[in-house]
């Protein structure tokens, strides 16, 4: 394996959904890439191809409804993980990549007990004996902090609450010491003191094993806590993607200043309304052939709705894809980051 | 568990004094009476012992009041068509033939259901899968009668390779005799796979499409683990509800394959029974296969606390 400073390295990802209706475009030439050791997160609303770009990555886009699309290039340290056999799938699946899902008792098997759907894990990975394998499973459930872990091991996911099923997905997603680390809106379905727990765990076992995360959400909340980089995704791509301060203090794409807008707000004294942002995305069975905000954006400009503007360097890594940074665009100032207006 | 217990007997025992109720009024309501046909050309005085001895010449209410009175000690009393013959006896001689032909054509049309059902799911989309859902709808849609007659028709009549009717009895009830069960056992065993191999494949389907199925692939497991450890189990839940009721119905034996192949089993003389009206073994066998049927459902509710551990026992403590 090579020792590229980049563990993972996404070119061009393009993936399809075949339905009756037609094609979904899920995800549209989507390309980043994740340092060793860092924590990228890729936020955007619902639909815009977040969670289908993390499937991929994870090797769980399954035929026939699910294409990856000829030309698309996933590169785990420097190998296309789309060209691997089924061995090789077998050892990246689980021992070099993990994953959390968002709804975690949706996610275990309800008929199996916790611990064996961690030892499960240990057993494929590790080849180790029934009970070393036991052992290991109840000092993973002990290291996400579930109390009594040797009586917790013979329950079954029923038998937990939301947060506790929740570290149970992070015990077996970390059992097998993966280097990439994957998390599916992985507190979007528990309430807001166990996201914050939830999140201290995933943050505190990436420092301790040096795992890679990408952490998929649509909470620019959870983003500050534990990322280093951001990519903001919307209808399929990549519209602004940089380092978090640059994304959080000086946004350039529309889309991002509406979607940091739309956080409410602790430190506002007025009494002002939460701006929303109206309309919804654009069908991915029939993507417009500019770029797919302008429906939605107060800036709009005749040549957003005929061309897909590219990306504008603002260096740092930072690049948006917007073409108010055209210039031959109007200058347009960047709106109050706080958000709310008055009624 | 055991409160659970003596209410589920209680209410079995109300459930067969209402099926028993309304069995002997319906049969009450049909008009004519089981002995008119054969004492309509006696003479009066013949006529009048003869009702006499049945005890038909009391009023239905009477008569009803003794018949449960009977039933709550076991005795359901004689045939009134043949003489001597009554339900115990006929339970002892024919349920073992009913229930060797049922039990041979579940086991091989269960077992070669659910197969095919895991080979449609697994197979989704393929020739495999659509052949297996074809054969499923073309063997639902043709009755057991069209099926006997044609297998008899091809394998005993012109192929030979079978006896055309007949069934093993003696030392061979149980064991034996296989030739003669052959063609029977086929011609029933074909709903049972037409049965399992669909709804194995519906279910199965509906958990390949379960979030924890997709973090089984995401562990890297093989796919023969995931299939078996994590796809079946969660399928069988809809497989355990329809199992036992299969079990009650297999045991009881079916009409049309008794009769075609000449088989003495229970099925064929419930059904003449009914026709000649004969109210005792009538009353006697509903009262016997409503019994079966609530012991199976409660075997059922009891297997679900072993397949699921999410549903657990009424009154067990945790």
């Amino acid at each position: 394996m090579g020792e590229t400073k980049k563990i993972l390295e996404v070119k061009n990802l393009r993936v399809s959904y075949h339905t009756y209706a037609g094609e979904v475009k899920s995800v549209r030439g989507v390309s980043f890439s994740l340092e060793r050791g860092k924590a990228l997160a890729i936020v955007g609303e619902s639909g815009c191809g977040k969670s289908v770009t993390a499937k991929s990555v994870m090797g769980l886009i399954k035929g026939p409804q699910g294409e990856i699309k000829e030309g698309s290039e996933i590169l785990y340290n420097g190998e296309n993980i789309l060209h691997y056999d089924k061995k090789q799938w077998q050892s990246y699946k689980g021992g070099e990549c993990a994953i959390v899902f968002q709804d975690a008792l949706a996610s275990l098997n309800p008929t199996m007990r916790v611990g064996k759907q961690i030892m499960e894990n240990l057993i494929a990975h590790k080849h180790m004996s029934k009970e070393e394998a036991k052992q290991e499973a109840i000092n993973m459930l002990r290291l996400v902090g579930i109390p009594e872990p040797e009586k917790r091991v013979r329950q079954y996911p029923h038998e937990f609450s939301g947060g506790m099923r929740q570290r149970v997905m992070i015990a077996i997603a970390f059992a097998c010491d993966p280097k990439l680390l994957i998390c599916d809106e992985p507190t979007t379905a528990l309430d807001v003191t166990i996201q914050g727990q939830i999140l201290d765990i995933i943050r505190d076992l990436q420092k301790k094993s040096g795992t890679s995360v990408i952490m998929i959400t649509h909470d620019l909340g959870v983003v500050a806590n534990i990322a280093q980089d951001i990519a903001v995704m919307y209808s399929g791509m990549i519209v602004e993607k940089g380092k978090c301060e640059d994304i959080f203090y000086t946004p350039r794409h529309p889309y991002t200043w509406a979607l940091i807008r739309s956080v409410p707000r602790l430190d506002l004294k007025n009494k002002q309304v939460l701006d929303t942002i109206p309309g919804t995305p654009p069908d991915l069975l029939n993507p417009p052939a500019g770029c797919p905000f302008c429906t939605r954006c107060k800036y709009c400009m005749q040549i957003c709705r005929e061309e897909m503007p590219e990306f504008t360097d603002f260096g740092n890594g930072h690049v948006a894809a917007c073409w108010l940074h055209h210039e031959m665009a109007p200058k347009v100032e960047m709106p109050d980051l706080r958000g709310g207006h008055h009624q | 568990m055991g409160r659970y217990i003596v209410r589920r007997f209680l209410e079995m025992l109300l459930t067969l004094f209402l099926i028993a109720t309304a069995t002997f009024f319906l049969l009450e309501a049909v008009p004519g009476d089981p002995l008119s046909q054969r004492a309509d050309k006696l003479p009066v005085q013949s006529r009048e012992v003869m009702y006499k001895r049945y005890g038909l010449d009391k009023p239905v209410m009477e008569r009803y009041l003794i018949t449960m009175k009977n039933m709550a000690k076991g005795d359901f009393g004689e045939s009134f068509v043949y003489a001597g013959q009554t339900v115990g006896g006929l339970i002892h001689d024919r349920l073992p033939v009913s229930a060797r032909l049922g039990i041979q054509q579940m086991l091989l049309g269960v077992t070669v259901g659910l197969l095919l059902g895991i080979l449609a799911a697994i197979k989704r989309g393929t020739i495999a899968d659509y052949t297996v859902v074809a054969f499923s709808v073309l063997l639902i849609s043709i009755p057991h009668l069209i099926f006997g007659l044609m297998l008899q028709k091809i394998f005993a009549g012109n192929l030979r390779w079978f006896p055309t009717i007949g069934w093993p009895s003696g030392d061979e009830l149980w064991f034996g005799g296989w030739k003669y069960t052959v063609l029977p056992t086929l011609t029933g065993c074909f709903s049972y796979i037409a049965t399992y191999a669909r709804l194995l494949k519906t279910s199965m389907l509906d958990v390949v499409n379960q979030d924890y199925v997709l973090t089984a692939e995401s562990k890297g497991l093989s796919r023969g683990r995931i299939i078996r450890k994590h796809i079946l189990r969660n399928s069988f839940i809809p497989v355990m509800t329809q199992l036992p009721m299969s079990v009650a119905m297999c045991i009881t034996g079916s009409f049309f394959i008794e009769s075609i192949f000449a088989i003495p089993g229970i099925g064929q003389y419930y059904v003449t029974a009914v026709n000649n009206q004969d109210l005792s073994i009538v009353l006697g066998e509903t009262v016997l296969l409503a019994l079966l049927y609530i012991v199976v459902l409660f075997i059922t509710d009891l297997l679900y606390v072993v397949v699921d551990p999410r549903i657990s026992m009424p009154g067990r403590k945790k």
